[in-house]
């Protein structure tokens, strides 16, 4: 499942807190509303081999391993993201940053993924 | 620290070997256990004599710092437990200092380790902190090593560096773990082997990551009244300073804390970077060995490459002269603490065929806890020489 992907923001001061805080780091507020973060610049990337074949995360499914191209993503919103990124992404290139629940299992987190700016969402390999 | 110094000396330093896979029998409370008997008998105190206990271990859970003088036989006075990884070792050595300073304790011992193989690392790394098992471990991560190639790459940006310059890091700490009995990799390593090694998350290769490993490290620390008494020299933190999430993680990450505490830390060591003998700088990867050398100011006008090729490789300047852990292993928390073994060792003048002439002022640090994109926690000491 893939949704927009929002960073939190201070509605008292405008701080862009991604993961989310309790406090405002800069006013030490806790009032946050959603900013959507459409797109961000590649600034970093790496390849991670898979450890094992499957892994098991915290909470109890496995994973089949694969390789996985991850990079930093400075956001137009200001904060570096670490995404995922498909083949044929670069540094350098501008990505859409999209939000995938991060298990079959409701939990807070979330996996960013960041696609290259023209395929449609549709297209995306990854997609579950 | 300048105010009461001199009351607390560290006289002595003990560790257990590092084991790539340890036996079955062989837990995280017998690794600890270990080092603790080793730094007793390395400072010539006795078990019954010890008023003071902390710990740091990843993989002591259930049990705590508490069953820990159980099981040790201990009477506290003092019992103390810290969670903060790379930054423990150094953080529980403030701690201990102050308790002694203020008579809360005469004798104390500072311990860590654990046992942990590849699955218990990576099972531990996923759960690090909740933001790590909810934003990161599901990427998949795999650990750690894929942030610290982000950083080497910021790194290499912003100082013009190639894998041949970060290569100076590992291949010079490789050259002292020659002389190091308990290092996992011992033999010199030429540029070439370093250049083909395994990828891991490029740019970082095998030998840019932290080989795993089990064991223990202790250190012992008394009052200087009762230090007298004891044979070999001691060791005295001279300044100490500490920053823990000093930028929310918005920095870059390879300019760091240390370069916030760097002026007070030399100002109340009464002391200057070109003074060290030695340094121990926590080296869980080569980039993070630069960045806070370079942000404690000990790379003479920022010039990195020169560092790295001249100091480094051709002077094998004396850093982290056990091989660092990226030679002699990290056995989870008790990194934090290998550092600071390695440093009261050479300060002591026991450190073998490795031993630095005229060890008389060294600097230790701490560095780690990862929040979300990189290291939290800084901690960094003057030590020095007292006989």
């Amino acid at each position: 499942m893939s949704a927009p992907f929002t960073v939190s923001e201070c509605a008292s001061c405008g701080y862009v807190a991604y993961p989310p805080r309790i406090l405002c780091p800069n006013c030490a507020a806790n009032d946050w509303k959603r900013r959507l973060t459409d797109n961000g610049v590649v600034t970093e990337i790496t390849v991670r081999r898979p450890v094992f074949k499957r892994r098991q995360l915290p909470w109890g499914n496995w994973l089949d391993q694969a390789e996985t191209r991850l990079a930093v993503v400075q956001s137009d919103a200001g904060v570096r993201i670490v995404a995922r990124v498909p083949e044929g992404v670069e540094i350098g290139d501008r990505v859409t940053l999209v939000a995938q629940a991060s298990t079959a299992i409701a939990l807070p987190g979330q996996v960013v993924e960041g696609r290259p700016v023209s395929a449609p969402v549709s297209d995306w390999p990854g997609r579950e | 620290m300048t105010v009461r110094a001199g009351e607390a000396r560290i006289v002595g330093a003990g560790e257990t070997e590092y084991v790539r896979h340890p036996a079955v029998e062989r837990r995280t409370e017998t690794f600890i256990a270990e080092a603790v008997v080793n730094a007793l008998a390395n400072a010539g105190i006795h078990r019954n004599d010890v008023d003071g206990f902390a710990v740091s271990s990843f993989s002591l859970a259930p049990d705590h710092a508490i069953d820990l003088t159980w099981k040790l036989g201990m009477t506290v006075r003092w019992v103390m437990e810290d969670t903060n990884g790379g930054a423990s070792g150094m953080n529980m050595l403030q701690h201990a200092v102050r308790a002694i300073e203020a008579g809360d304790a005469e004798t104390i011992v500072v311990a860590s380790g654990d046992r942990i193989e590849k699955r218990e690392f990576h099972l531990m790394t996923d759960r690090y902190n909740r933001v790590g098992r909810d934003y990161l471990a599901p990427l998949p991560l795999n650990g750690p090593n894929a942030l610290f190639a982000f950083l080497t790459q910021r790194y290499a940006r912003q100082h013009d560096l190639a894998r041949e310059d970060f290569a100076c890091v590992p291949i010079s700490q490789r050259a002292w773990a020659g002389k190091n009995p308990g290092a996992v990799y011992r033999a010199p390593m030429s540029l070439e082997e370093y250049l083909d090694s395994v990828p891991i998350a490029p740019p970082l290769t095998r030998y840019d990551c932290v080989p795993i490993v089990s064991g223990g490290d202790a250190i012992v620390l008394t009052s200087d009244d009762k230090a007298k008494g004891l044979s070999g020299a001691g060791v005295r933190v001279r300044a100490y300073r500490a920053l823990f999430n000093d930028e929310n993680q918005d920095g870059d990450g390879v300019n760091t804390g240390f370069a916030k505490i760097r002026d007070d830390l030399w100002a109340a060591a009464e002391a200057r970077p070109e003074d060290l003998d030695a340094a121990f700088v926590y080296d869980d990867y080569p980039v993070m060995v630069l960045a806070q050398a370079g942000d404690l100011g000990m790379i003479p006008g920022g010039d990195v490459k020169t560092y790295l090729h001249k100091t480094l490789l051709e002077e094998n300047w004396p850093m982290n002269t056990s091989g660092g852990q990226l030679s002699a292993g990290q056995a989870g928390a008790a990194g934090g603490l290998h550092g600071l073994v390695e440093a009261v060792r050479q300060l002591r003048g026991e450190a073998g065929e490795r031993q630095v002439e005229r060890a008389e002022l060294a600097l230790a640090t701490g560095y780690g806890m990862v929040l979300y994109s990189h290291g939290s926690s800084h901690c960094a000491a003057v030590l020095e020489r007292v006989e």
